[in-house]
């Protein structure tokens, strides 16, 4: 029974066990008394009747009613305070623990079950970021460890001897610009992940940057001699940040480039579908095992641990795919046949389009940008 | 070439001035943006390196500042923050270009350089590099008498290498002039697309012409040793 109607029913109780005894003692006094004076014999005194019933109401009766009613409503509220105590006994270790509710099913519970429920997707997070930690320091500690190992052998090596004295540095400073990129591509996802990522919204030609990406992918491809092939590109217009689609789009076609195979295939194509721009691009290639697939998105996976050793990559392409693809409205999917071909399919709600777009669609529809979450 | 530094942390303006000194760049070093708005004003630098966060006037005030008093002096913006909105921000208000922090020392000298040789820059219709020669109205690029066939996009890299000859053209200046990003998609297009520019313009010609400094970026040069 909830707060309110518990409350109620005791002030209820409170006030007809106070008429009660008031009807009670002035029965007693007032009819009951006199009687038995009359029947002893003892003479009428009516005013002493009245002093006497004001002296028991006010020094009996109206404390002890006041008095049991305050300790009646200490009891009912007495579980809010126990709630704040528990409370303040959450800490970080205990986040996933559930506080108990009690057997009312009040609005006390009601609040108690909103902090469990705080409570865990607090907990959530926290995992969730105690991980990319984990991965994250994993992942710097690579070229850390190759730096490292290049500076021992040149210490090691006696000047004047090593046919390259400068071989080193310069491999130093690679691995620092690739320790600067890893670096600046998480900051980009935690900043998009608090939402404080700019983008803007704009009409944007879809199939123009889609044309772009394409030739830019057979570039990207041609030393392995990979084929790409734009099987479709149907004129659509989309409303976002430009530079971040093109982002996007290099994103997957560098991947598209980067896991085939030498002589393979990279298939795009742009087409309108149930009301969205849906864009597939499909590669031949290793492919990406099931146990990974589900996890291939998020940040620092890459295939098969031990597959892509040689390839070079952090894993964080397609978590920042992700993240542009979902601040656009969009769906982005990825499916895979090992050994076959890996296919990622982007859709993109379509910006409608009015008479006078379809004259400039790049044409800025007053600059509105906004903060988008991943 | 004579520049201004406008920086309040001592160690940052001492790295900058010591690579300018290695590139022969003269560098006067201020620590107060009033005192640089009024240094600006009074003498003639062919750029200023300014940071936004001074104590007295801010690099932005600065900048406004002097546009507002009818001067051009190019200036390069710098900034702890480096997003894409403080960048725009920074060039509306009147700067010419814009780095975050923290930034290579060569990049920072690249830029510095292509901003000093903004002003004398007529665009020519046709720019010429040993016997590469290229026609900016037409878009065709020949060596000696042979024609090179070029891509749109390849054409615009070799036209932007061009017009910088002898200056180090960085991986992040050629994205944003050429394929007009303004951050870093994190893709070695740059570098592929190099390549391939190679492949047509200088491979099948004795002089090369397309060079890389390593950690820094490309530069265009005729050079006297064939490869």
């Amino acid at each position: 029974m909830t707060l309110r109607r518990r409350l109620g029913l005791q002030y209820a109780v409170v006030v007809a066990v106070s008429l009660l005894l008031l009807a009670g003692l002035a029965h007693h006094e007032f009819i009951v008394e006199p009687r038995m004076r009359q029947r002893a014999g003892l003479a009428e005194s009516s005013g002493s009747h009245w002093r006497e019933y004001a002296e028991l109401v006010f020094h009996a009766l109206i404390p002890a009613v006041l008095g049991s009613g305050w300790w009646l409503m200490g009891r009912t509220v007495a579980p809010i305070t126990t709630l704040a105590r528990q409370f303040e006994g959450v800490h970080l270790g205990n986040l996933r623990t559930p506080l108990p509710r009690t057997a009312q099913t009040d609005e006390v519970d009601r609040l108690t079950d909103a902090f469990n429920g705080l409570t865990a997707r607090l907990d959530a997070s926290f995992q969730q970021i105690r991980e990319f930690l984990l991965q994250a320091s994993h992942e710097l500690k690579t070229p850390l460890t190759v730096m490292r190992a290049q500076l021992e052998t040149a210490l090691r090596d006696a000047p004047g001897t090593a046919t390259d004295p400068c071989g080193w540095m310069r491999g130093q400073l690679d691995e620092l610009e690739r320790l600067a990129r890893i670096v600046d591509t998480l900051t980009l996802l935690s900043k998009a992940d608090a939402g404080l990522v700019k983008l803007e919204q704009r009409l944007v030609p879809f199939d123009v940057l889609v044309r772009e990406s394409s030739e830019e992918a057979a570039l990207l491809a041609e030393p392995s001699g990979v084929q790409v092939d734009l099987a479709a590109c149907a004129r659509l217009t989309v409303r976002g940040d430009r530079d971040r689609l093109r982002q996007l789009l290099l994103n997957l076609v560098d991947n598209a480039a980067k896991y085939n195979l030498p002589g393979g295939h990279i298939t795009l194509a742009l087409r309108p579908v149930s009301g969205m721009a849906e864009l597939s691009i499909a590669n031949t290639g290793p492919g990406i095992s099931p146990e990974v697939l589900p996890r291939v998105m998020d940040r620092f996976v890459r295939g098969v641990d031990g597959q892509n050793r040689g390839i070079e990559g952090a894993g964080l392409g397609l978590a920042i795919c992700r993240w542009i693809v979902q601040a656009h409205g969009g769906t982005i999917r990825v499916t895979s046949e090992p050994g076959v071909s890996t296919t990622v399919t982007v859709r993109l709600p379509l910006a409608p389009v009015t008479q006078s777009d379809a004259g400039s669609p790049d044409e800025p529809n007053g600059v509105a940008s906004m903060y988008l979450t991943a | 070439m004579h520049v201004l530094i406008v920086e309040d942390d001592a160690r940052t303006a001492g790295f900058i001035r010591q690579a300018f000194k290695e590139q022969h760049i003269d560098a006067d070093w201020l620590r107060d943006g009033d005192e640089a708005l009024a240094a600006v004003l009074a003498a003639s630098f062919e750029a200023v390196v300014l940071d936004i966060m001074l104590p007295g006037r801010d690099g932005l005030s600065v900048v406004r500042q002097l546009r507002a008093r009818g001067n051009h002096t190019p200036v390069l913006l710098l900034s702890a923050r480096g997003e894409v909105a403080e960048r725009v921000e920074g060039l509306e208000a009147g700067a010419d270009d814009y780095l975050g922090k923290p930034f290579a020392l060569a990049e920072l000298v690249a830029r510095v350089r292509a901003l000093g040789r903004r002003g004398g820059d007529l665009k020519q219709s046709v720019v010429r590099l040993a016997d590469l020669t290229l026609d900016t109205a037409a878009r065709t690029a020949r060596r000696g008498a042979h024609r090179i066939e070029l891509t749109c996009r390849e054409y615009r890299l070799l036209e932007y290498l061009m017009r910088a000859a002898g200056r180090v053209c960085t991986r992040m200046m050629i994205l944003e002039q050429v394929w007009d990003y303004q951050f870093d998609p994190g893709s070695n297009l740059v570098d592929v697309y190099v390549r391939k520019l190679r492949q047509k313009v200088d491979a099948p010609f004795a002089t090369k012409l397309l060079h890389s400094v390593r950690g820094e970026g490309y530069v265009m040069k005729a050079s006297e040793q064939p490869l």
